[in-house]
């Protein structure tokens, strides 16, 4: 790719609306290891610095992504203006950026070559990775922001049944309207909240795996950890719990070990490397590679009820709803791709993500569909 | 059969096409003799293809379905099979397979069949079945329409056995069909705008309509008959929730019977209250109205507010009534028409949870770690104790 453009490239009309995050470091093969990681540090305390307006998402900010590709696009603009769900956890911190490519052993002694090249394969996986989980991101935030009539966003988010390629380019008439509104929308941070009245999904499970890659004697270790269960005959992996945060780990002799049971994904990740310390204390040369979340589930509450024999009539190509087999309403969303159980108190549970901001999205999707089942 | 050659035996064109143990034969119809062998062209999964759709059409003649059902659910299962996930399942999933597209035929034609009664006809589990179901609609991509709850009742009432006297059914039990239907339609009606029906089996609700409406029909004779006594005489199963269901249904109708004045003064209860159904049905529409305000504007503006201030709202009304008239001469103030789970208090207040500040990168203290392990001591006694288990458990049976 070509030298970064600067930002005042951008057009006129948007000047001043997109925050003045610095170029990133040029794309990976242009630089050594060592100077990727200097130019990565210093863009992230440029970003640090600027993080009033929203902490950057990895796979949207990645720095290894060609600068070009999010620039110029109308769209794009849209999502650094809009609401990022994470600025009401903590503004100007990056708790909810996935660090989780940092390997844990920089801190550590042993900085050796597989570790570096494991990061790089998880940088490379998120660029691969960072087109298509933009696109589809960038249209839900033209609805979050509620620029479009509700019910002709969501026909549209709808209408495009998987297909990430085709939503981007077709609406273009959103996107010169977004583009318009965007120029006189003043600069404030938005709360996650935009339409949906102050309700936000709880996270209550996340699932997680790790390779500790080292092979793993269980039974010397259902005998020297207090903690663990290990029954052959049922299940072929050892089944560790820890207090804080509470957690439940299942660790298979090949190294790989799933992390359930804790509300958020850096607990996940804490807990999964206090697992790995347990094994590494255990005598087994134990690492922390592809930290990777793998479900997310969240819960929250509409507060009232839901006609679901209603919504699956006018939502049939998403809804299942068998009252014989579950009172519940099972949605499959396409975009994000989530599915949500909504049963009749209102209560809705999401699940499926690998991201937060799935979650989030998915619910703000949702609400003003069951809204429209609210008179009875 | 003209145009396939002539026998060589009689010289006649009558051959008729013959399958001998799934091989196909050409047989000259008039001197047996066979002109051509066909290979063996029926492999192990044609032949199971062929078995299940000789179950499907045998499941639709048992429940005596219309002819063209029949095409359809086959039609159904061969485009099933030709997905290789169903073709290299197991028997007992095939066999389920079987149940899941007549009742997909069934649905889509509004025949009310339910999933428990195909389950019984194939002795099949309802996890099971639930598991094959959703993943052939998922599958075939299908559009599977809700039960129809109107002819579901229909088929339901018709199968209690109280429309003739018989030595098990006393003759101040027996009831008039049509009747019985009526007022059942319309007990379930009023179950499903009172949010009764939504998320919960059908089954049971109709149960318990159907109850009601036999025992309002005559109430004199029939109030002293129980719920498990009425299905047994009916030769009906009694779902286990209906009792539940028709507490609920009863709950609603004395809510209605607050608003007609000659019934307020009655004072009501679950029992007396079912001689007057009949009154209450007819008035239903507008009684509901009265008796019931919106639950969901109640319920988000209550949710916001600390939950003292709700009884609050609930004692002023209480004095509003003994402001003019006393009690029992003003219609009781409307109750909230929300579904059951709702109305119920919360088992518990959950906490909002502490907002977390973990960065998933705090350094791990080795005592934390160390708490999780063993010391050698209590390795040692583990592995005796292992051992003694292990010796306890080994010990041979007396001779």
């Amino acid at each position: 790719m070509a030298s970064a453009p600067r930002p005042e490239r951008v057009p006129r009309l948007l000047a001043g609306c997109l925050p003045p995050y610095p170029p990133p470091p040029p794309t990976v093969g242009l630089l050594s290891m060592e100077q990727e990681e200097t130019y990565l540090e210093l863009y992230l305390d440029q970003c640090a610095a600027q993080d009033d307006l929203a902490p950057p998402r990895s796979p949207l900010f990645n720095p290894v992504a060609p600068y070009g590709m999010y620039i110029l696009n109308a769209s794009n603009l849209d999502t650094a203006l809009n609401s990022n769900p994470e600025v009401k956890e903590a503004s100007g911190d990056f708790s909810s950026v996935d660090l989780s490519f940092l390997p844990d052993e920089v801190t550590q002694e042993n900085k050796d070559q597989p570790v570096i090249s494991s990061r790089h394969e998880t940088e490379e996986n998120s660029e691969s990775q960072s087109p298509q989980s933009r696109l589809p991101s960038l249209s839900e935030q033209d609805i979050g922001l509620g620029l479009n009539s509700s019910s002709l966003s969501n026909s549209h988010s709808q209408l495009h049944p998987g297909d990430t390629d085709s939503v981007q380019p077709s609406p273009e008439k959103p996107n010169s309207d977004s583009l318009s509104l965007a120029s006189i929308t003043p600069m404030t941070p938005m709360t996650p909240v935009s339409e949906c009245c102050g309700i936000v999904p709880q996270l209550q499970n996340i699932v997680s795996t790790v390779n500790l890659a080292c092979k793993l004697d269980l039974k010397k270790i259902a005998l020297h950890a207090k903690n663990a269960e290990y029954n052959p005959k049922r299940f072929a992996a050892v089944i560790m719990r820890i207090r804080e945060p509470r957690t439940t780990a299942l660790i298979f002799s090949s190294g790989k070990m799933v992390c359930t049971g804790a509300k958020s994904e850096e607990q996940s990740r804490l807990a999964a490397r206090k697992y790995a310390r347990v094994v590494q204390k255990l005598g087994f040369p134990a690492r922390f590679l592809d930290f990777k979340i793998q479900n997310m589930v969240g819960s929250c509450d509409v507060r009232f009820p839901i006609r679901l024999e209603g919504l699956v009539l006018t939502h049939q190509q998403f809804s299942s709803y068998e009252p014989e087999l579950f009172p519940g309403l099972i949605y499959r969303m396409v975009k994000p791709r989530i599915v949500l159980l909504i049963f009749v108190s209102g209560k809705v549970v999401l699940t499926g993500a690998k991201e937060r901001s799935e979650i989030y999205e998915a619910f703000e999707n949702i609400y003003p569909i069951l809204k429209g089942f609210k008179k009875a | 059969m003209p145009g396939r050659g002539r026998c060589p035996d009689c010289g006649s064109t009558e051959l008729v096409e013959d399958s001998h143990y799934s091989q196909s034969q050409l047989v000259c119809s008039d001197c047996g003799c066979v002109v051509t062998e066909g290979v063996l062209t029926t492999t192990f999964s044609d032949e199971g293809n062929l078995r299940g759709l000789r179950r499907v059409r045998d499941l639709c003649r048992v429940l005596q379905l219309p002819p063209t059902f029949e095409d359809t659910a086959v039609a159904y299962y061969q485009q099933a099979y030709r997905h290789s996930g169903i073709r290299a399942a197991r028997l007992q999933k095939k066999e389920v397979l079987v149940g899941c597209c007549v009742l997909i035929t069934c649905r889509q034609h509004n025949w009310p069949l339910t999933m428990g009664a195909i389950c019984t006809l194939l002795y099949a589990d309802l996890d099971v079945f639930s598991s094959i179901y959703m993943q052939i609609v998922k599958l075939l991509g299908l559009d599977v329409p809700s039960l129809c709850l109107a002819e579901l009742v229909k088929t339901y009432c018709s199968s209690f056995k109280l429309f003739q006297a018989s030595p098990s059914v006393p003759a101040k039990y027996v009831e008039d069909k049509e009747k019985m239907l009526s007022r059942t339609l319309q007990l379930v009606e009023l179950a499903n705008e009172t949010w009764l029906v939504t998320g919960r089996h059908p089954l049971p609700v109709i149960t318990a309509a159907t109850f009601l409406a036999w025992q309002s029909l005559q109430p004199a004779d029939r109030l002293s008959c129980s719920l498990a006594r009425f299905c047994k005489l009916a030769n009906v199963d009694l779902p286990y929730p209906a009792s539940s269901r028709l507490q609920e249904l009863l709950a609603v109708l004395l809510r209605m019977a607050e608003q007609l004045a000659w019934l307020r003064v009655l004072r009501l209860d679950r029992r007396s209250v079912v001689k007057h159904i009949g009154d209450l049905l007819q008035h239903r529409h507008s009684l509901v109205r009265l008796a019931f305000r919106d639950g969901t504007a109640e319920v988000e503006t209550r949710g916001k507010e600390p939950p003292a201030w709700g009884q609050g709202q609930r004692e002023g009304e209480v004095g509003n009534n003994s402001l003019g008239l006393p009690q029992g001469k003003r219609p009781a103030s409307p109750a909230l028409l929300l579904p059951p789970c709702m109305l119920k208090p919360p088992k518990r207040i959950c906490p909002a949870p502490p907002v977390s500040t973990v960065t998933g990168d705090e350094n791990i203290s080795d005592s934390e770690i160390e708490q999780y392990l063993r010391t050698p001591q209590e390795v040692r006694d583990f592995q005796r104790a292992q051992a003694a288990r292990q010796a306890a458990t080994s010990v041979p049976n007396p001779p």
